[in-house]
């Protein structure tokens, strides 16, 4: 899902076509107010943060079903523009990025974290044979990993319309007995353990309610030695002092959450804490923010287009709201707010 | 969905034990021809399960198409086994990624719960309440 990335600098990003987007929301400096007010709502965004793993059931049902219900209805729209992958490109910092670069950068970006990771790709004996692409879209990624190690590819989606397409663009190119596309939950998937060894999930980790469980599948369905790979929207890291973000920053990521379906938001260090406590192995994390920015005036400018308004304009609510909350993406990024991280590690070897 | 995929696939719904292999009932199905790969086959051959890949063959109507014990990898690295039609290479092949299941159901063998498979598409998804916590 497009997303905005955020500086890391001090410096906020103002790349050209941005600046009218970035001056509309504005800082919304809370102004102090002493007393009651003040003491609830730092409680109110405890509580907020602390939820996190504990969505209610039919909440949690509302959020599958209100996924499927997006990418159902915006997939089409999406690859007619953007193509078959569905993740940001990965791009040197700083430089302005055109719609033509945009698939190499896809590209570069899975290659950009299959050597963050340390995958071996050229020993026969090492390289892996069967992946798990969790949160596959159309399975940009799965297909290009099969073709890559040769691998068998299982991707894993919530929407049954990216399922379908997915095996039908596996069959034009070839790849029907490498690549297949089944619809499961991440947080259930439907695998026994330990087959997989490359756990893959691109860009999907924003929409799993319950970070733990979701990281503890990866683990789970990891192979021993398997690598995982985590590429996923975070919120900054709390300083020392904090308990929570602030409450403009709760209610920045508030907005945005509720027109992409993300359930709440976590700090990369927040996923490290997690695979320590599974005992995961060689944790990794790196913040790509910068790298994926350039992307932003791409895609604005893309629905600027004509193709790109029409595209929008018939493609329902679901996937026009998604557009208009873009602003405040880039308000969170320009804010250091939100980030682009990459997390990886290791499933132990066999005792 | 192929049947490698099936014997990938396994049920987490509440009450399961294993929730493996899932039990296959077709509706429709059809074969899609591709080249074998000995390699792959060699590689993949250790990681099956046997009697759950020869169970879903018989639930297609071939219980003729593989053997009751699978084939050694002498068998499948044999010089010409490729070629050889009928022969153990090519059977292997035909079963795991030639045969593709359109419409029918996967059923948990634990609980009996139904995992509908539609266009070529199983859908494993759980109603909340039959996710473990």
């Amino acid at each position: 899902m497009a997303h905005v990335a955020a500086t890391t600098g001090t410096r906020p990003l103002h790349p050209p076509g941005l600046r009218y987007y970035a001056s509309r929301g504005g800082c919304a400096s809370a102004s102090p107010r002493a007393g009651i007010c003040t003491r609830r709502r730092r409680r109110e965004a405890t509580l907020a943060v602390r939820a996190m793993a504990q969505m209610s059931t039919a909440a949690a049902a509302g959020l599958k079903e209100g996924i499927a219900g997006l990418y159902d209805e915006s997939s089409g729209v999406w690859e007619s523009i953007w193509g078959d992958h569905m993740h940001h490109g990965f791009y040197d910092a700083g430089v302005a990025a055109s719609m033509s670069d945009h698939r190499r950068a896809q590209i570069r970006m899975i290659e950009e974290a299959l050597a963050f990771a340390a995958v071996p790709a050229d020993d026969p004996e090492k390289k892996p044979k069967s992946v798990v692409d969790v949160g596959c879209g159309i399975g940009g990624s799965s297909r290009y990993l099969a073709n890559k190690y040769g691998a068998q590819c299982y991707g894993i989606t919530l929407s049954p319309v990216q399922a379908e397409r997915g095996n039908a663009l596996a069959a034009e190119q070839g790849l029907s007995d490498k690549a297949s596309f089944q619809v499961a939950d991440a947080l259930e998937q439907p695998f026994p353990d330990g087959q997989f060894d490359l756990v893959w999930s691109m860009e999907s980790g924003e929409h799993m309610p319950d970070k733990r469980k979701f990281v503890s599948e990866l683990a789970r369905v990891a192979a021993p030695g398997a690598r995982i790979i985590i590429v996923t929207w975070c919120h900054r890291n709390l300083e020392p002092s904090e308990n929570s973000l602030k409450p403009d920053e709760l209610n920045l990521l508030k907005r945005i959450c509720d027109a992409y379906y993300l359930p709440d938001w976590c700090s990369p260090s927040d996923y490290v804490k997690i695979a320590k406590l599974l005992s995961l192995e060689d944790i990794r994390t790196a913040d790509w923010s910068e790298n994926v920015a350039p992307f932003w005036p791409a895609v604005i400018k893309s629905a600027l287009t004509w193709k790109g308004l029409t595209s929008l304009l018939t493609s329902g609510w679901k996937t026009i709201r998604g557009a208009l909350v873009m602003p405040l993406m880039i308000e969170g990024y320009n804010k250091g707010l939100i980030k682009f991280s990459i997390i990886t590690c290791r499933k132990p070897e066999a005792a | 969905m192929r049947l490698l995929t099936h014997n990938m696939l396994a049920s987490n719904a509440r009450g399961a034990v294993t929730g493996y292999p899932l039990k296959l009932q077709v509706v429709k199905w059809s074969t899609k021809e591709v080249e074998p790969n000995a390699d792959f086959l060699r590689g993949i051959l250790p990681k099956l399960d046997w009697p759950a890949l020869v169970a879903a063959t018989h639930a297609l109507g071939l219980p003729e198409l593989l053997p009751e014990t699978p084939p050694t990898d002498a068998e499948l690295s044999a010089e010409g086994a490729a070629e050889e039609e009928g022969g153990p290479l090519r059977r292997l092949h035909r079963a795991l990624l030639e045969i593709h299941i359109e419409e029918g159901t996967l059923v948990c063998p634990d609980t009996e719960r139904c995992f509908p498979i539609s266009r070529g598409v199983p859908n494993m998804l759980l109603h909340e309440d039959e996710v473990r916590n």
